[in-house]
């Protein structure tokens, strides 16, 4: 039997990622997205009794653990043919949407938004305001989202009994022995979060954020109040439009879901995009032409990776994972593969969920722009909270009146397949799961920043931001802060580094070698 | 002066960076300023361009600025055939700056069972090991004789992730020169000295044996969901975590995860029996006697026990 592998690409820090990019006269005229670490995490599922899955793939990313977890515990049902009790599917959407929103911020509050005190921008209007909110570790927008993520993460700890890394979800619920008590102490905390959210980051009710319908109303909401400028997103709003965000990270425009969140039977919470999901599941190409998510649509490709083994795409339940460590010049760059759907590549994350979900303030915004930048795909992820606290708020609240308890009793595995999707921070996560003889033969995990940031496929086209950097100003070859910013604008897990190769005589660098 | 810190991310998964993010009373931010710790770098919370990192680590190696505390989070990677080239920064691998900085540094501390013992990253292909500890065996990375410039050898830190607030504890140690007793994995036993049992909720289901078969029932889960809370050390169910709970107390099995075998190749759900006897007992127990003792306890157990009237 092949070694069969979980892969986990360039997840997350202190160059995990390198960014490689080629200037001339001033932009970027092409993009390598180069993953340097391989971690290889196949010898520890394959041969592993299933459920070993919920306590390894969480390891997997210490910023999305509960994702891990969740579609992990999603490919078990399968596998074992179950439905969870609906208060089981509530408890599971409540503790993933947790994890969502504490990304959402910490990424916008500690690491995009230190951005905005790069010596880049020293001298400009919005500087001093801008170091007063977002200094590192100092900074009031900083210090208030280290302290309102900490306090919302209470709940996963509450419900599953630690963030991060738990293994709560089991096929057919959760192992939570929790109850009424519980879900009331869960109910305050998130009470907390939304007035942190509805007070510092909008300036405003979420309500009053429903209302936008399009950047003309966008812009006088900014105008509207005081207390609008001064919020977390009327500063965004104005440090954009300053810095030109929306003229930057265009990309290709192609987005993709898998669905997330199922609608639990009897919930009051209405599914999104005509399916049974608060996460619809679809595919947007860049012409505006929208179609049916299928999960064969997937396939990842090798051809610039430094795996060996196939060529062409091939699908997650098939591909294999062979290192080609010696290759390391000419056409191979990365130890990510590069997914594709329907083989195109395609963005991940909020901005694509919520574009899916017709979110009509986002919708607009691309229509009006022709297309995704950076100012509206970090919009999605600051707005994604109020797009999701009221469903949080309603399951919480209809925990406990289902008399089907947690979890199913006497849930037998058995040998097959399972699929496990859902929307981490990032975007689409995917577990597909092989179980042989009563153990595991095959485990393959895409996770969503192996979309985003993928290498080119084996038709050559760019990843995701590859091609959203094409066309960056880049001022100065030190300091490429506009880089910075289209690659955090698809959240890439925690820092990432950047490399300006100077093009020279307008001589594209064509060859990367680490 | 202030204490100088750096924080190194190697092969793993971030999670006791995030898992630090929660740390309260004090705060990540509120330990760092009232222990005056000047943080040179830490990949998730600087802003530090390539260029000055660079320049900084030239400035570590040459001994130029002085490294009070070297903190190193994530499994050495080795691989492929010892280059080390699987985890790389600035395209060289990331071992040879650790090895540099770990050899400059006042106190390295081991930041969660990776970086203590190999943990995950030691089970792949990546040929991952823990600093001064490849699971059980000592040497590691460093090596056996490895001592940091205060006297000590590695401080272990173990945990999956470690609990955020022995980070911050022990960083307070360190910075006011507490002696921190190390167990024979290294591990103060401030923090690793009792196990994960201790403190649980479910401590008095386990006293009489009334045990969990199936997810959700409401009991101890040694003897069949597989936890390891009475055979490993860590402070789980006494600092609990994020203010609030622990998996045991929640009904999730302990999996052992501050253990130097962690993760372990039996099945995680499951207690490895004989006879419906769990083979692995807690630690420096007779076995007759505490079979016998489990009998009688079993026999003695309280109907509001068995019938779960506490709703625990
Ligand atoms: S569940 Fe685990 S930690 Fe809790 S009492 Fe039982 S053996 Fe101890």
């Amino acid at each position: 039997m092949a070694v069969q592998t979980i892969e986990v690409p360039l997840n997350r820090v202190e160059g995990d990622l390198e960014i490689r990019v080629a200037v001339e006269d001033g932009r970027v005229v092409d993009a390598w997205s180069a993953g340097t670490q391989f971690r290889g995490f196949e010898r520890m599922l394959v041969g592993r009794a299933p459920l070993d899955g919920l306590v390894i793939t969480p390891r997997i990313c210490g910023l999305c653990s509960t994702s891990h977890l969740y579609v992990a515990s999603r490919a078990l049902d399968q596998l074992a043919g179950v439905t969870p009790p609906p208060d089981a599917i509530r408890v599971r959407n409540i503790a993933l949407l947790v994890e969502n929103l504490q990304s959402d911020m910490r990424h916008a509050f500690l690491l995009f938004g230190a951005d905005f005190v790069n010596a880049a921008y020293e001298g400009q209007p919005l500087y001093e305001e801008a170091r007063r909110r977002y200094a590192p570790l100092a900074g009031s927008a900083a210090v208030a989202a280290l302290r309102a993520t900490r306090k919302i993460l209470e709940i996963v700890a509450i419900l599953g009994g630690q963030w991060p890394h738990s293994s709560f979800m089991v096929p057919g619920g959760v192992a939570s022995a929790v109850g009424p008590i519980e879900f009331l102490q869960c109910r305050h905390v998130l009470a907390r979060f939304r007035h942190y959210y509805e007070t510092d980051v909008l300036g405003c009710a979420l309500e009053r954020i429903a209302e936008l319908k399009s950047s003309a109303d966008l812009d006088a909401w900014l105008d509207e109040a005081p207390a609008h400028r001064d919020s977390e997103l009327g500063f965004y709003l104005r440090f954009a439009r300053a810095a030109g965000f929306e003229r930057m990270g265009k990309g290709h425009g192609n987005f993709v879901s898998g669905g997330s969140l199922d609608i639990p039977e009897g919930s009051a919470v209405q599914a999104q995009g005509g399916g049974r999901q608060l996460v619809p599941a679809g595919f947007l190409s860049s012409d505006g032409a929208g179609s049916v998510f299928d999960q064969r649509e997937v396939a990842e490709h090798i051809a610039h990776s430094w795996f060996t083994g196939y060529e062409g795409g091939m699908h997650p339940s098939t591909g294999v994972t062979e290192p080609y460590a010696t290759g390391a010049e000419g056409d191979r760059y990365s130890w990510a593969k590069a997914p594709r759907y329907a083989g195109q590549p395609a963005e991940v994350g909020p901005l694509a969920e919520l574009l899916l979900a017709g979110h009509p303030l986002l919708q607009a915004l691309v229509a009006e722009q022709q297309g995704p930048n950076v100012f509206v795909r970090h919009l999605a992820r600051l707005l994604r909270a109020a797009a999701m606290l009221p469903a949080m708020e309603t399951w919480l609240a209809e925990l406990g009146k289902d008399a089907g308890g947690l979890v199913l009793h006497g849930v037998k595995m058995r040998d097959g397949e399972g699929i496990g999707l859902g929307a981490a921070a990032r975007g689409m996560l995917g577990h597909w799961l092989r179980v042989e003889a009563g153990r595991i033969s095959r485990y393959q995990v895409i996770p969503p920043t192996a979309w985003n940031g993928s290498p080119r496929d084996s038709g050559n086209v760019r990843g995701p931001w590859e091609q959203a950097l094409c066309g960056t100003p880049v001022e100065d070859l030190d300091n490429p802060v506009a880089i910075g910013h289209v690659v955090r604008s698809f959240d890439p897990c925690l820092v990432c580094t950047v490399h300006a190769l100077d093009a020279g005589n307008g001589k594209p660098h064509g060859r990367i070698r680490i | 002066m202030a204490v100088t810190l750096y924080w190194m991310q190697a092969g793993g998964c971030s999670g006791d960076s995030m898992s630090l993010l929660n740390a309260n009373s004090p705060d990540l931010l509120e330990i760092l300023q009232e222990l005056d710790v000047d943080l040179l770098w830490h990949s998730s919370l600087s802003v530090a361009n390539r260029t000055s990192q660079r320049a900084l680590l030239e400035r570590l190696q040459s001994g130029e600025q002085r490294l009070d505390v070297l903190c190193v989070e994530g499994a050495v990677i080795r691989g492929p055939g010892g280059t080390g080239m699987y985890d790389t920064l600035h395209g060289q691998a990331k071992k040879n700056l650790i090895w540099a900085l770990a050899h400059k540094a006042k106190h390295v501390i081991a930041i969660g069972t990776c970086a203590s013992h190999g943990g995950i990253s030691a089970r792949g292909d990546v040929e991952g090991t823990g600093l001064q500890y490849h699971g059980r065996k000592r040497g590691g990375f460093l090596g056996e004789d490895f001592v940091a410039g205060c006297g000590l050898p590695v401080v272990n830190l173990p945990g999956c992730p470690v609990h955020p607030s022995v980070v911050t504890q022990a960083l307070s140690a360190v910075v006011h020169g507490a002696t921190l007793d190390l167990d024979a994995w290294q591990a103060p036993t401030a923090w690793y000295g009792t196990t994960v049992h201790q403190g649980c909720t479910r401590n008095e289901y386990h006293e009489y044996r009334v045990e969990e078969r199936e997810f959700g029932e409401k009991g101890c889960m040694f003897f069949h969901m597989g936890c390891n809370g009475p055979l490993v050390r860590g402070p789980c169910n006494k600092l609990l975590w994020n203010g609030r709970s622990s998996k045991t107390r929640v009904g999730v099995p302990c999996f052992g995860c501050t253990d130097p075998d962690f993760p372990k190749s039996f099945p995680f759900f499951q207690t490895r029996n004989i006879e419906g006897l769990p083979i692995d007992l807690p630690d420096g127990i007779n076995r007759a006697h505490y079979l016998a003792y489990k009998g009688m306890a079993a026999a003695a157990a309280p109907e509001r026990l068995k019938g779960r009237e506490s709703n625990i």
